[in-house]
């Protein structure tokens, strides 16, 4: 039960971790809503609009935040090497950061077309697939495996 | 894994579902302020509704799954942690119901002047914008982060 015994030092990192992992996850579930949403709408060029913008305004902010929060953790946690439930979470983190990247051209190319071709859908199918991969690491990050 | 395990695992991917939800319809209703044209209104309160099924259960699960750790661990009911947690999922629900209604309302009026025309119209915007609503939103979203800090520091444990 390391949630009872967890010493007060490791809160407010944890807290900070969490929070951005939750913001996170908000983020790229509008994202992915706003791509889906402009396949059968009209308002595809505002839906691009918004996902761009909401990449930029809460789901990159959110990333950093959640990564920040989680070396905070790391480092007032004496664990030595790296368990696997670290390392998943990672590995979800910082691969997630690289099609966030993706995701944000993606973006900024569909606004800058209206919201017509193909970005939009890439960008839902993008951030659909960040999304499963988020539940993953809560769930590995909850359990530590 | 134990059932202290699952319970656990279960309890925060509720939080996930009920935060990430909230998050999701704050970003819609932020953007449903940003305009004045009743298709885009109702397009943003119209996605408001996805994320209600994420945030029931999230709430349930937080709730429900809460409670049975609370049993399962022998925690105290009386610590304020516990009790506090309760009272703010309480006043988190009222006042997102609160804020809900007026969402409901504008867009049932932003589908209607849609349909007619689509001109905007001074009493959507108003009720799009509507403070009371907001600061209901605004205050459950508040809520939940005072019931997450509640779970972190876990004060009087």
């Amino acid at each position: 039960m390391l949630a009872s015994v967890r010493p007060h030092a490791w809160d407010l990192p944890l807290f900070v971790h969490v929070l951005g992992a939750m913001i996170l996850f908000g983020g790229t579930l509008a994202v992915a809503a706003f791509g889906w949403a402009s396949w059968h709408r009209p308002q595809r060029e505002l839906l691009a609009r918004a996902t761009f913008r909401t990449l930029l305004a809460v789901v990159l902010p959110a990333w950093i935040v959640m990564r920040i929060g989680a070396q905070w953790t790391q480092s007032k946690e004496d664990i030595s090497g790296t368990p696997g439930w670290i390392g998943a979470g990672m590995a979800v983190s910082d691969a997630g950061l690289v099609l966030l990247l993706v995701a944000v051209g993606l973006a900024y190319w569909a606004a800058r077309l209206r919201g017509a071709g193909w970005q939009p859908r890439a960008v839902a199918v993008l951030s659909s697939l960040y999304l499963v991969a988020l539940a993953v690491a809560w769930w590995v990050m909850s359990t530590k495996p | 894994m134990d059932t202290y395990d699952w319970l656990l695992a279960l309890h925060v991917s509720g939080a996930f579902l009920l935060v990430g939800g909230s998050v999701f319809a704050g970003v819609c209703n932020f953007l449903a302020q940003r305009t004045d044209r009743p298709s885009e209104i109702a397009l943003f309160f119209g996605l408001v509704r996805v994320s209600l099924p994420l945030i029931g259960v999230g709430s349930l699960a937080t709730l429900i799954l809460g409670l049975w750790l609370v049993h399962h661990v022998d925690y105290s009911w009386g610590e304020f942690w516990i009790w506090g947690a309760i009272l703010l999922w309480l006043v988190m629900g009222a006042l997102g119901g609160m804020g809900g209604r007026v969402q409901t309302r504008a867009r049932g009026l932003a589908e209607r002047l849609a349909a007619e025309g689509d001109a905007p119209s001074a009493e959507l915007t108003a009720l799009a914008r509507d403070r009371r609503a907001n600061v209901s939103n605004y205050g459950a979203g508040l809520a939940a982060l005072l019931i997450l800090v509640l779970m972190i520091w876990k004060p009087g444990a």
